[in-house]
């Protein structure tokens, strides 16, 4: 079985600089993966690139067997993404909102999939409001229904937690809980102890190199977060 | 750490900057050559002639034997480098937009910035003929319109390089726009050519040139050529050797943090 | 595993919109087997894909943005204003100047510039939601032809861009050419006005792509636009003006004026075609 994320030598290099720089990482499937590094050192760049949205400039990335390079379309049926923007548009309802992405993917019985994820997220008694009106929270609910439309195979967490009270946070963490079983989950966060509780496996970039990369059962939180702060020391010299 | 690849470092000084020297020396003594055999050399001429008398900015305007003719030997080639320059930075862009090399994104820039030099030259010397010749400072005649849309347009292209931070989506951006511009800059001159406003006489120009005409204005070509060439990989041996501090800053502190 | 059989069956249909239907078929029936209170998000019931074709999806994003605009009445109303707006200044500007003449031959250029200084508010905004919440990268994200996005805006942009023509241009007879004669011919004045909206709109949506990442955005949007859409300005007003006089042999200027004004929307828009993917990925 092909692993959920396989990258070779991934770099992405724009004259000098190198925002990744030889990432080689293999993620299985059903995983959860955090990313750690100060600011700059290509974390979201290497999210972007996972996700189909930058392109790599020399290596090869694999995400569910699909090459990103090759096949990015196809691969885009496989990715799901939440960020600290909702990507919805403010004007328009929650069912609305929701509509245009299952349409544009070519969701089957989009209204009937629609009405299952505004449930699931518990949103279904506001489906008729506009986003503009929804909380902070509300909206980033919203925003994983909308990311786990299609039913992605990998999803992939950009600062998800910006922005959210502690009580938004709890909420947001049980409805990643409940669809942890069969996704796999990569996600970046400035959240060290967050981050390390929900992850299987830990990844540490500075630069853009791999500073560490192991499974969680490996790794001991103590020793992780002072590995951490040499890196972000690195970061900032 | 060992088997990791050195990021290549931006190169400069290949060939073509070697011919920098013989360029610029020809170049000079070529458009020298050609300023000189425009006054011993080449018959005067008519100027602009008019379809009768008339009225242009006020001033009585007919048939004129001018000296202001002159500059026409310099004129044209120079607009003809700065267009020749324009179809390199959007080569180059074409070039940048299928590899994203950030190269060619600099030789792009490079070429406009050798193109605006060229325009604004243009402009002024077409705009001392016309003001000698057809006794107004300006009128919207198809190459003088023409060629102030090609400046605004390139003035255009280095606001907009300054007004983005992200290295790669500038030279994109950047790209894109010298290529929309190298497609709008022949339909503007179309459009004026082909519509006539209404409010100035249609200038007719005697086509055709004598020998001597033709000898004066290949010289001066060729020279103002030379020089373009020269002045651009000058700009891009400097532009590159810069990208290279750069690089090579960058290297060196990566070294020292891995070493600590 | 469970998953794997899932997306095996999954993978060659999400890609082959011909054999999508057979498929499709079988979707329906496991889709209906579905409890209709599927608890969590995840609980992994197959969500089957079968790709829209194009069209569909040029529909679906042209849709939202007239939704979101039949919603707010954002640009329509801005828009709308800001000509009502250039019009008063018109009125000021043109107190001064007595001869019916004078107004008809100037009428052509009045009115573009209405509609380049109206369409750049427009513009300017059409890209603005699409920023705030980072929709557009949600937009990439969807396995989509970029020129589709670029189809899509184009013509919202410039049904937006007619709507406010067909307030302006009556408003701007009202006000300024109640007293002129029309010439006969002054009909025939829409076709370089829709001529001049369609580059207007294709260009436009090309370059404000460019610019709502850029610092200063607005300016930006001016600077890039003018001297860009000037050709098709050029062309534009002559024709309109011509139609407009009715001067004796008006067709010998309309027609070259058009021809030239109609192969700059064709070349502008193949050209934003086919650099939209690069813009819009970057």
């Amino acid at each position: 079985m092909e692993a959920a994320i396989e990258t070779r030598r991934l770099s992405k290099a724009f004259g000098g600089r190198r925002a990744v720089d030889n990432v080689s990482i293999t993620v299985p499937r059903g995983a959860f993966l955090s990313i750690f590094g100060p600011n700059g050192a290509g974390k979201t760049t290497l999210l972007r690139i996972l996700s189909t949205l930058a392109r790599a400039t020399g290596g090869t990335a694999r995400l569910m067997g699909i090459d990103l390079k090759e096949e990015p379309d196809r691969a885009r049926d496989h990715i799901g993404l939440i960020s600290h923007n909702s990507m919805l548009y403010p004007d328009l309802t929650a069912e609305e909102n929701l509509m245009i992405y299952a349409r544009l993917y070519g969701v089957e019985n989009p209204r009937e999939r629609v009405d299952d994820l505004l449930e699931a997220v518990e949103l279904k008694h506001r489906r008729l409001d506009v986003v503009r009106t929804f909380s902070r929270g509300m909206t980033q609910r919203l925003s994983i229904a909308r990311a786990l439309i299609h039913d992605p195979d990998v999803v992939f967490l950009d600062e998800p937690y910006s922005g959210l009270d502690p009580h938004a946070m709890d909420i947001f963490d049980e409805l990643i809980a409940s669809v942890r079983a069969d996704h796999t989950f990569v996600m970046v966060s400035h959240d060290l102890q967050k981050g390390f509780d929900m992850c299987t496996h830990a990844l540490v970039l500075a630069k853009g190199r791999v500073v560490a990369f192991d499974q969680k059962e490996n790794l001991d939180f103590g020793d992780f977060r002072s590995l951490y702060r040499q890196t972000v020391g690195m970061g900032v010299a | 750490m060992a088997d990791r690849k050195q990021p290549r470092l931006p190169e400069a000084g290949q060939w073509p900057d070697r011919l920098v020297p013989a360029a610029l020396g020809v170049g000079a003594l070529l458009a020298v050559a050609g300023f000189l055999m425009a006054f011993l050399f080449a018959p005067p001429v008519n100027g602009a002639s008019v379809n009768g008398v008339e009225v242009i900015g006020g001033q009585v305007v007919s048939n004129v034997l001018l000296l202001s003719q002159k500059i026409f030997y310099f004129h044209m080639p120079v607009a003809i480098v700065s267009f020749v320059a324009l179809a390199f930075a959007c080569y180059y862009s074409v070039r940048f937009l299928m590899t994203k090399n950030r190269r060619f994104d600099t030789c792009a820039r490079i070429a406009m910035e050798v193109s605006l030099l060229f325009v604004v030259c243009t402009m002024i010397t077409g705009d001392l003929w016309t003001r000698f010749e057809w006794g107004v400072w300006w009128t919207w005649d198809p190459r003088l319109t023409t060629y102030l849309i090609l400046m605004l347009i390139i003035i255009a292209y280095f606001i907009l390089r300054n007004a983005i931070d992200e290295p790669e989506r500038r030279s994109v951006y950047a790209a894109v726009v010298s290529i929309v511009a190298f497609i709008d800059v022949p339909i503007c001159f179309m459009v004026t050519r082909v519509i006539p406003s209404s409010i100035h006489p249609v200038v007719v120009r005697e086509g055709g040139m004598s020998a001597d005409m033709g000898i004066t204005l290949a010289v001066c070509m060729v020279g103002l050529m030379l020089l373009g060439f020269a002045l651009y990989r000058t700009r891009f041996r400097q532009v590159r050797l810069t990208e290279r501090v750069e690089a090579l800053k960058e290297q060196l502190e990566d070294r020292m943090s891995d070493v600590r | 595993m469970a998953e794997e059989a899932r997306k095996a069956p999954a993978a060659p249909h999400a890609d082959a919109g011909g054999d999508g239907r057979v498929d499709g078929a079988s979707g329906r029936a496991g889709a209906t087997g579905r409890a209709p209170a599927a608890g969590a998000a995840g609980t992994r019931q197959p969500v089957r894909l079968k790709k829209p074709s194009t069209w569909q999806q040029y529909k679906t994003l042209l849709g939202k943005d007239l939704t979101q605009e039949f919603r707010t009445k954002e640009m329509l109303t801005s828009m709308g204003i800001y000509a009502l707006l250039v019009l008063v200044v018109y009125g000021a500007t043109l107190a001064q100047s007595g001869g019916q003449v004078d107004i008809l031959q100037m009428s052509g250029g009045l009115l573009w510039t209405l509609i380049v200084f109206t369409s750049l508010l427009g513009l300017n905004r059409s890209f603005s939601h699409e920023k705030e919440q980072g929709c557009l990268e949600g937009i990439l994200l969807v396995p989509l032809d970029r020129s589709v996005v670029f189809l899509a805006k184009a013509t919202s942009n410039l049904l937006f861009l007619l709507a406010v023509e067909v307030i302006a241009i009556p408003l701007f007879c009202f006000f300024f050419m109640t007293s002129v004669p029309l010439a006969e011919s002054a009909p025939l004045a829409l076709a370089p006005l829709v001529v001049g909206a369609v580059g207007v709109a294709g260009i436009g949506t090309l370059l404000s792509t460019i610019t709502v990442n850029t610092r200063g955005k607005d300016v930006m949007l001016a600077v890039l636009f003018i001297p860009l859409v000037f050709p098709l300005l050029y062309a534009c007003v002559s024709a309109t003006t011509v139609v407009v006089v009715g001067v004796e042999g008006y067709l010998d200027a309309f027609v070259p004026a058009m021809a030239l004004a109609a192969g700059y929307d064709v070349v502008m828009l193949l050209a934003s075609w086919v650099l939209y993917d690069f813009v819009v990925s970057a």
